[in-house]
């Protein structure tokens, strides 16, 4: 663990304000990246994965926005506001400019290899000249050069005939040749971290285990450091060191990868697992994650995710967990947002289980949990009635409640039995 | 080779479309009420031995479907036919003014393409700021109103009230100076764009007007595309987003509307070139029908048609080839 991480992501919050309300795309993340590591950051569709990438480089698109937080990147600020004289906050001065995010940041100290292979390349100039552009632009080489480095990369990334190849157009190309064009976009620009964005989420099973390889090959030869977005677990195991794991715009686990693993402190996780195919277990014994996750313009009270937890007690719809510091590997913090364990302190154990089996009983900072399948209709019910009965109120007092431990357990001596219970103390 | 044959294999494919356009002129030409014999020798006396005689001799006492035979063959020996009204053969009258007409419509569509892709650029850069809000509203007037109005309107700001540019006729570049009493070629070519401007806005506007529209929509869709995501984080700057990544396929739809509109273009010709006194196939057509001139009337159809099916054509191998998707027919 190097001193000051490569890349280092404090609180961060995107919005996107839509004219039915806000989107909390992304909520308060916190995480780092040290140089070489590749940090998984895993999650279902909607959990804001995307967008928190999109955020590092400041290229949210309307109608969304980073709103708060801290995004530094080798000591240089990406985003930090700070407050005015009036009171507003306003963006720091030392805050890169847009222009000298697009010279300085994009392309040439931190990459994106897009998810979408057939939309990603532009369908009217050829891939070489697409590849040799961006060098030409991140590596301030001369046209001649950055195309012999564009043909040099085509065949380092796998493209048989790189010559030949460089002046065909993407359409000549299959799904997994043009994700190799992406991933030989990112790589030539020479970048220190290189965010992948679901990169083999479109490609077929053997195609992703060639990329996979391909991308562990190059990242022990570069030395890149890759924030790698999934929401494949298996692909997690096999290349990531680090894993964030996001739920509902908020990161709920942080820990190395084999101590999420190993020793899941989270029930999303555990859930994400267990609803993992492997070869051990045949179908019947899949444990899919209960429900759908909830939309993040109007999050659940509490904990997002209490009600589809199998661990869930009454304590989870009312505070609203922070991602602390439940254990310690090899130097590294797991985190966890999840009030089961003992250093948040809110009466979990003497808080009434909101399921009718007993099953939901759970040691606090005990290992995976595996529960049954019968519980799951009054998880769904009580869903349903969060989102009906504080549609415009929930997503304001899920953030008046996002809170310190000090204060959740305060509110904790509160009697309250309702999901929406967190409505009644504004 | 690919695009010399894709172009004949085009072109073959428009001898129907040819033949269609004869058969229905022909027929509508002939079944308008009147007599073209008797309105040439108009006001003249003439007995019915005359009119039977000319009749013969142009051939106009065969059954229509003869005549349209003997019209046909004589096409495809690249005759024209024959104007009984002004006594020349027709071939030689087109020569004559197809000239000035594709002076008029090329440059018209000139204006239309450099004003309305830069404007409608603009609008989709700016959207829903004020910009594109004059935009919206420029296009609202330039599509709803008629081509011969804002001919009027322009001769009587720029011509009458104004007096500098002039309101009639045309000078035609390819003619040489002295014909037109100019000293140099500087002031004979000087003179044609003063000429052009006014029915060159008239007839443009309305192109301009949908064009502008049309590229706002693409580039609007097309600033939206993964690829041009792409290029922003790979730190493209947004000028050149604008006008090489976004810009190119955008223009795919701008070409159909150029090929597709220019029936509206030809069309409009006849009314901007009536209202400027321009000697072109517009007004020809219009005395031509005027006078019953069958000839003259089937003549300037076919050419216009024919116009139209190479402009068709045109926009197609275009379209190969700003599209890499797109191939002339080939198989590899």
């Amino acid at each position: 663990m190097s001193s000051e991480p490569l890349l280092r992501v404090e609180n961060l919050k995107t919005q996107f304000f839509t004219e039915s309300g806000t989107v909390r795309a992304v909520d308060g993340i916190s995480f780092e990246v040290n140089e070489g590591e590749i940090v998984g950051l895993v999650g279902e569709s909607g959990a804001g994965k995307s967008v928190a990438s999109m955020s590092l480089m400041r290229l949210v698109e309307e109608p969304g926005e980073i709103v708060g937080g801290e995004v530094t990147y080798k000591g240089e600020t990406i985003f930090g506001l700070e407050e005015g004289p009036d009171g507003e906050l306003r963006e720091r001065d030392d805050m890169l400019s847009e222009s000298e995010m697009r010279e300085r940041i994009r392309g040439r100290e931190i990459a994106v290899i897009f998810q979408d292979p057939m939309e990603s390349l532009n369908p009217v100039f050829t891939v070489g000249g697409q590849l040799r552009e961006f060098i030409e632009i991140n590596r301030d080489l001369p046209k001649d050069e950055a195309k012999v480095e564009a043909v040099r990369m085509l065949r380092e990334v796998g493209i048989p005939d790189p010559e030949d190849r460089y002046e065909e157009y993407p359409h000549q190309f299959s799904g997994g040749m043009r994700q190799r064009v992406l991933i030989a976009m990112a790589l030539a620009c020479e970048p220190n971290l290189i965010i992948a964005d679901e990169p083999t989420t479109a490609l077929d099973v053997t195609v992703e285990g060639q990329i996979l390889d391909l991308v562990d090959d190059l990242q022990d030869r570069y030395d890149t450091s890759f924030i790698w977005v999934t929401h494949d677990m298996g692909v997690v195991a096999e290349i990531c060191d680090r894993v964030n794991v996001m739920y509902l715009g908020e990161i709920v686990e942080q820990a190395p990868v084999d101590e999420l693993f190993y020793e899941t402190k989270h029930p999303y996780t555990d859930a994400l697992l267990d609803s993992m195919p492997r070869p051990d277990r045949t179908v019947d014994e899949l444990d899919p994650i209960e429900g759908v996750m909830p939309e993040a313009i109007s999050p659940p009270s509490g904990c997002r995710f209490h009600p589809r937890c199998p661990d869930a007690r009454e304590v989870c719809t009312r505070v609203h967990p922070d991602t602390l510091e439940v254990d310690r590997a090899d130097g590294h913090p797991h985190r966890a947002a999840c009030v089961k364990h003992d250093v948040f302190d809110v009466g979990y154990d003497e808080s009434a289980p909101l399921e009718a089996g007993d099953e939901a009983e759970t040691d606090v900072g005990g290992a995976a949990t595996d529960p049954e399948e019968d519980p799951e209709t009054p998880v769904e019910e009580e869903q349903a009635s969060t989102d009906g009965g504080e549609r415009p109120e929930g997503s304001r007092s899920s953030s008046d409640h996002r809170s310190d431990v000090g204060e959740a357990s305060e509110a904790s001596r509160k009697p309250e039995n309702e999901p929406g219970g967190g409505e009644s103390r504004q | 080779m690919g695009l010399l044959r894709y172009t004949i294999y085009r072109l073959i494919q428009a001898i129907p479309v040819l033949i269609g356009i004869s058969v229905i002129t022909f027929v509508l030409a002939n079944l308008a009420p009147g007599d073209p014999v008797r309105l040439m020798l108009q006001g003249q006396q003439a007995d019915e031995e005359l009119i039977r005689t000319i009749e013969q001799r142009y051939g106009l006492d065969q059954p229509l479907h003869v005549r349209y035979w003997n019209y046909m063959t004589g096409l495809v020996q690249g005759d024209l036919g024959y104007s009984i009204h002004r006594d020349r053969p027709v071939a030689d009258l087109m020569l004559e003014r197809t000239g000035p007409t594709l002076l008029l419509v090329l440059s018209a569509y000139l204006f239309a393409i450099l004003t309305a892709i830069p404007l409608g650029v603009i609008a989709a850069k700016r959207r829903n700021e004020p910009t594109d809000h004059i935009s919206r509203i420029v296009a609202l007037i330039g599509v709803s109103t008629p081509s011969f109005w804002i001919g009027i309107m322009l001769i009587i700001v720029f011509a009458v009230k104004l007096g500098v540019l002039p309101s009639a006729g045309l000078v035609y570049p390819w003619q040489p100076p002295e014909a037109a009493g100019h000293g140099s070629y500087l002031e004979h070519w000087s003179e044609t764009i003063r000429h052009l401007i006014l029915p060159m806005i008239a007839l443009g506007t309305l192109q301009m007007a949908t064009l502008m529209r049309v590229e706002r929509t693409q580039m609007i869709e097309s600033l939206q595309e993964e690829y041009v995501k792409l290029a922003r984080a790979y730190g493209v700057p947004e000028r050149t987003i604008l006008r090489k990544h976004a810009f190119r396929s955008a223009q795919l739809p701008i070409i159909t509307i150029i090929g597709l509109n220019l029936s509206t273009a030809l069309g409009g010709a006849v009314l901007v070139e009536t209202v400027f006194a321009i000697n072109g196939i517009g007004r020809l057509f219009i005395e031509a029908i005027q006078q019953l001139d069958y000839q003259l009337i089937m003549g300037i159809t076919m050419v216009l048609g024919f116009m139209f099916v190479i402009g068709v054509v045109i926009t197609d191998i275009s379209y190969a080839y700003i599209d890499p998707r797109v191939t002339y027919g080939e198989r590899d």
